[in-house]
């Protein structure tokens, strides 16, 4: 858990520019500015699509989707939120047009497309785990993954999901108690065998 | 927060634990965990679970676009984002999707020549035919062309000027002159050999299309034009819109020898905005119509002689009397188009339009505000309700075809609606 979460607001003058600085900075021109911004998120935003799509290879896709997007409405950004909300943003629209193309693709042309396992199954715990995360319900498992994973505040989740940090925090709530649940149940008995169906649904 | 009375929710330990709760409440919380073995075994267990979840790492990514997203990134910054999104999706695409583009474009390219190309290569006949058409008119002395367009207009194109060779030289193949036809001598002509070898018989026909400042006065001088040179209007409208140049439209007759004198004065009259002249060569037409004249009336001689010399029966007298009064017939009809003919001849056809070069009015009477609110009110209203009655139309008499499309096609597009939200909510 994260007990000193990112706090933008306060930053000191002497630290690094923020990431808002950043992108101000190469929406007029700085490419060195998007470069940094390109470090800090390359890997979150890759890993927030690998916990969400099974195959790692389209996650490199999305992810490179994002920043083209990201780079395409430079000129246009303002920055009235965080960065980081406004790329995971951009991360949802772009996951949900992946998902519908796929769905049609299965749907009206039965491609279901690269089923593989998403990534190397490390061990059995991990495996219990992502089985857990996948039974939650889905926008409790969407609150969940964004507070621990990609590490966004109660108000952040809140502008990004279209709820009241209230309903954010008692639902975080909610998810963490059924993931204790859960996870404290026994174990299925073959958990490699269900692993692919139940991460499609993360 | 009372530490004391242990009560602090579960939640609110998450909250703390998320670095969620302001200060005051944070120091309280933290306090109250130090205390109290309960609410730190629930933190624990929060901890615990988010460790947990960190065991769940994503892999590295190869990140083999690494070097291509900061590429993008220098050409959106230098090259403007439109350059940028081009290049960007140009070094995306696959040697199928470039395939595919090449293909599309050669075909859009093939689709556009092969459209293009029959239209250039008939304008180019056309213009060569024209030209060669122009320069034969032009060695002949032919007057048929359109001056303002730069085309040559073709009404009659072998109509009197190949007769034009024929003229002796010196009656009106090079000059202006119109050649004035045989005219009422065409009944002393014995046979059609002997007209053909006259004079050519021409009906002319010339168009003018003119702009002028003073309308009034240009009508005016027409009726003065018209007069001098003995001619008169077959045919007149004139037409006065308010706010709007007024134009007149005349067809006029002419005599053929004040042709060109009577359209040089028209021409006077403004700015000739289009010029065309045309000549129908009438004579073989003419000395036919006199031949069949002729013979008509020998017939009609001799059937009289019939009747006037022989008896014979009633049934055969009124059978002569049918025969005189049919070849009549036949004769008033030809002498009628005889004349026609030579009217056409000796009076040339002036197809004329005079428009007002116009000049809006300043104190044109404008309608007032109120009017105009009223009017578009009142266009409102008719249109909003034509729209409603096609509506309304347009449903009684497709609505029933529709419903019965619908009722057919509803269960098998909730069927793949259902399908499709299932998949979707499986990825």
């Amino acid at each position: 858990m994260n007990e000193s979460p990112n706090a933008p607001n306060k930053r000191d003058p002497a630290d690094p520019p923020s990431d808002e600085q950043l992108m101000v900075a190469f929406s007029q021109g700085s490419t060195e500015a998007f470069g940094e911004l390109f470090a800090r998120y390359k890997q979150p935003l890759f890993g927030f699509y690998c916990r969400r799509v099974a195959d790692p290879a389209h996650a490199e896709e999305l992810t490179q989707e994002t920043f083209l997007a990201v780079l395409r409405a430079a000129r246009r950004y303002e920055p009235r939120a965080l960065f980081r909300t406004y790329l995971y943003a951009i991360g949802f629209k772009i996951l949900r047009a992946h998902r519908r193309k796929a769905a049609f693709r299965l749907t009206f042309l039965g491609v279901a497309g690269s089923r593989e396992p998403a990534v190397q199954i490390a061990n059995e715990a991990e495996v219990v785990l992502r089985q857990a995360v996948g039974k939650l319900e889905r926008m409790d498992r969407q609150i969940l993954m964004l507070r621990e994973f990609e590490e966004l505040s109660y108000s952040e989740i809140g502008e990004l999901l279209g709820l009241p940090v209230n309903t954010v925090r008692s639902r975080l709530f909610r998810a963490r108690m059924g993931l204790r649940d859960l996870l404290a149940a026994p174990a299925p008995k073959s958990p490699a065998a269900e692993l692919t169906g139940s991460e499609e649904r993360i | 927060m009372n530490a004391t009375a242990h009560t602090l929710t579960p939640e609110e330990i998450m909250a703390f634990l998320d670095g969620e709760l302001p200060a005051l409440d944070a120091q309280a919380v933290a306090a109250h965990l130090e205390s109290c073995a309960a609410c730190s075994r629930v933190a624990g267990q929060f901890r615990q679970a988010s460790q947990e979840l960190k065991s769940w790492a994503a892999a590295g990514p190869a990140f083999s676009w690494d070097a291509f997203v900061l590429r993008a990134a220098g050409a959106t910054s230098g090259g403007g984002i439109r350059g940028a999104n081009a290049k960007m999706l140009a070094r995306n695409w696959t040697w199928k999707q470039w395939a595919l583009a090449s293909g599309g474009t050669v075909a859009v390219l093939l689709l556009v020549w092969s459209a293009s190309v029959p239209n250039l290569l008939r304008s180019r006949r056309v213009a060569d035919g024209s030209l060669h058409w122009l320069r034969s008119e032009q060695a002949a002395g032919s007057k048929s062309f359109d001056e303002t367009e730069g085309y040559i207009r073709v009404e009659q194109p072998t109509a009197g000027l190949k007769l034009n060779t024929r003229i002796e030289p010196g009656a009106a193949a090079d000059s202006n002159e119109i050649p004035h036809g045989a005219g009422s001598a065409g009944d002393q002509v014995e046979d059609s050999d002997q007209i053909a070898s006259a004079a050519p018989m021409i009906a002319r026909t010339v168009s003018l299309s003119i702009v002028v400042k003073d309308f009034p006065g240009s009508r005016a001088s027409l009726d003065a034009i018209l007069a001098r040179h003995r001619g008169y209007s077959a045919q007149l409208s004139l037409s006065t819109p308010e706010n709007a140049p007024r134009s007149l439209q005349a067809s006029l007759r002419i005599p053929s020898a004040e042709l060109s004198a009577a359209v040089a004065e028209l021409r006077t009259l403004g700015r000739v905005e289009n010029e065309s002249q045309a000549g129908e060569e009438v004579t073989q037409q003419h000395a036919d119509l006199v031949a069949r004249l002729q013979n008509s009336r020998e017939t009609e001689q001799r059937l009289r002689g019939i009747l006037q010399e022989r008896t014979g029966k009633i049934t055969d007298v009124l059978q002569v009397e049918n025969e005189i009064s049919r070849v009549r017939g036949d004769i008033e009809r030809m002498e009628a188009d005889q004349k026609e003919l030579e009217h056409r001849v000796d009076f040339a056809s002036v197809e004329l339009q005079l428009s007002e070069e116009y000049k809006a009015q300043l104190n044109s009477p404008a309608p007032s505000v109120s009017t105009r609110l009223h009017n578009a009110a009142v266009a409102g209203l008719r249109s909003a309700w034509e729209m409603v009655f096609g509506i309304v139309l347009f449903l009684a008499e497709y609505g029933l075809t529709l419903l019965i499309w619908a009722a057919i096609l509803a269960l098998p597009a909730f069927f793949v609606w259902r399908r499709f939200k299932g998949k979707l909510a499986s990825l």
